[in-house]
C-alpha cells in the first residue's frame, strides 16, 4: 500500500523538525513513488541512479518544502528538474530499449497523472517529443532516430535542443 | 538491480543519519525580506543624494506617483515570484508579474510612439544628460535586491533558473527605479520612458545572464 500525500505532507514535516524515523519512512516511500514516476521515462539501468540523485537532492533541499502545500507536487518538480537535467547530460549511451508497456497501479497513475513526466511530453510538438524519446530515452543514436523518425540527422539535433530546452521551461506546469 | 536498489537502502541510511532539523523556507519571509531590502535601497537612495524638491515638500507630482507606483508594482510582483520560486511545485501558476511587466511596458511604449512622433525633439526631451545618471545610479542600486534574492534563491531550489535569474533581475532592476524615482526631479514621459524603463530592460538582461549559474543546484 503506497502513503498518500497528506501522510507524506505529515511525514515531511515531521523531517524536517529533525524526526529521523519519519525520515527513513519518508526516503523509503519517496523512492518508491520516484521508480514509478521515472520507469517508463528511463533506461532501467540508469533507473536507480536517478533515483538515487533524487534522494541527495530531496535530503539538500528540505527546507525547500513549504508544508503549508501538498508534498507530491512539490516532489515531482524537483523530479522533473532532475530529470530534464539527466537527459541533458545523456550521452549516446544507453542501447536497452525501456518496457513501455510496464504495468502501472492504476490508482497511482490517477494521483499523479498531472504531475507525470508523460504530461510534459504531451506538451511538446510531436517531432520534438518523438526524437527526445529516441535518443535520450531509448538509446537510439542520431542516424537510427533520424531513419525511425523521418527527420534529417540536422532537425534531430534541433529538435532535441529545442525539446529539452522546452521542457526546462516547463518544469512546474500541470 | 537488487544490489543498486540495497545501495539505494545504504544511500538511505547515511542520509537519515546525516539529517539535521531544517526551518522551511517560507513565502511570507522571503518577501518580506525581499520588501525589508527595497526600503533599505530607497533609505540610501534619498539619505545619500537627496529628496526631489516635490516630494520633500509634500506635494508630489502625479506622474512621480503613477510611475513610481507602476515600477513598485512591478518590483513587488516579480519579487514574490522570484521567491516563489525557491519552493518549486508542479502547478504552481504564477504569471502575476507578467500583467505588471506588461503594465510597466507602457512607459517606454509611450516614449517610443512619442519619438516617432515627436523625432529629434523627443530625444532632447528626454534630457540624455541625467538620463545617464538615472540609468547608472537605478542599477547600482538595485544590486541590493538583486543579491538578497540570488541569495534567497541559492537557499531554495528553484525548477527553472533561467525564469528566477530575469524575475530577479526585474524586481532589482524595478528596486533600483523606484529608489532612484525619488532623486530623480524630471517629470518628462520621454525620460521616464526611455531612461528608467532601460534601466528595467538592462537590470533584467543581466539577471537573466547572471543569475542561473549562480541559482543551479
Amino acid at each position: 500500500m503506497r502513503s498518500d500525500d497528506a501522510t507524506l505532507a505529515r511525514l515531511m514535516a515531521l523531517s524536517q523538525g529533525g524526526d529521523k524515523r519519519a525520515y527513513a519512512m519518508l526516503l523509503d516511500e519517496a523512492g518508491k513513488w520516484l521508480r514509478i514516476y521515472f520507469r517508463r521515462r528511463l533506461p532501467p539501468d540508469s533507473l536507480e541512479d536517478v533515483v538515487q540523485e533524487m534522494l541527495v537532492s530531496l535530503h539538500r533541499k528540505l527546507a525547500t518544502y513549504d508544508p503549508s502545500h501538498p508534498f507530491l507536487p512539490w516532489l515531482a518538480a524537483i523530479a522533473r528538474y532532475r530529470w530534464v537535467d539527466h537527459l541533458r547530460k545523456l550521452s549516446r549511451t544507453h542501447e536497452t530499449a525501456i518496457d513501455t508497456e510496464f504495468a502501472v497501479d492504476s490508482e497511482e497513475e490517477a494521483i499523479s497523472a498531472k504531475l507525470s513526466l508523460e504530461r510534459l511530453f504531451t506538451m511538446l510538438p510531436d517531432a520534438q517529443a518523438k526524437v527526445i524519446q529516441l535518443v535520450k530515452v531509448k538509446g537510439y543514436s542520431i542516424a537510427e532516430a533520424s531513419e525511425a523518425s523521418g527527420q534529417s540527422q540536422s532537425l534531430v539535433k534541433v529538435n532535441i535542443h529545442r525539446g529539452l530546452k522546452k521542457l526546462a521551461a516547463m518544469i512546474e506546469r500541470e | 538491480m537488487n544490489a543498486m536498489v540495497r545501495n539505494t537502502n545504504e544511500l538511505i541510511s547515511g542520509l537519515v543519519d546525516d539529517l539535521k532539523p531544517a526551518v522551511p523556507l517560507r513565502f511570507s519571509r522571503g518577501v518580506a525580506v525581499a520588501v525589508a531590502a527595497l526600503v533599505l535601497t530607497i533609505g540610501l537612495a534619498t539619505l545619500g543624494l537627496g529628496v526631489r524638491p516635490d516630494v520633500a515638500s509634500g506635494h508630489p507630482h502625479g506622474m512621480f506617483i503613477l510611475a513610481g507606483g507602476i515600477f513598485l508594482l512591478l518590483g513587488i510582483a516579480s519579487m514574490a515570484a522570484t521567491v516563489a520560486m525557491s519552493s518549486p511545485r508542479v502547478g504552481s501558476g504564477r504569471n502575476g508579474w507578467g500583467w505588471a511587466a506588461a503594465t510597466a511596458s507602457l512607459l517606454p511604449l509611450t516614449a517610443i510612439v512619442i519619438a516617432l512622433l515627436d523625432g529629434p525633439s523627443a530625444w532632447l526631451a528626454s534630457d540624455p544628460g541625467h538620463g545617464v545618471i538615472c540609468l547608472g545610479f537605478s542599477l547600482v542600486l538595485g544590486c541590493i535586491v538583486a543579491v538578497v534574492l540570488t541569495s534567497w534563491l541559492r537557499r531554495g531550489a528553484p525548477a527553472s533558473p533561467e525564469r528566477a535569474g530575469l524575475l530577479t533581475g526585474i524586481a532589482s532592476g524595478s528596486a533600483g527605479i523606484v529608489a532612484f524615482g525619488f532623486v530623480c526631479p524630471i517629470n518628462e514621459i520621454m525620460h521616464i520612458g526611455l531612461w528608467h524603463g532601460m534601466a528595467a530592460t538592462i537590470s533584467a538582461l543581466a539577471g537573466w545572464l547572471i543569475v542561473p549559474r549562480l541559482v543551479r543546484w
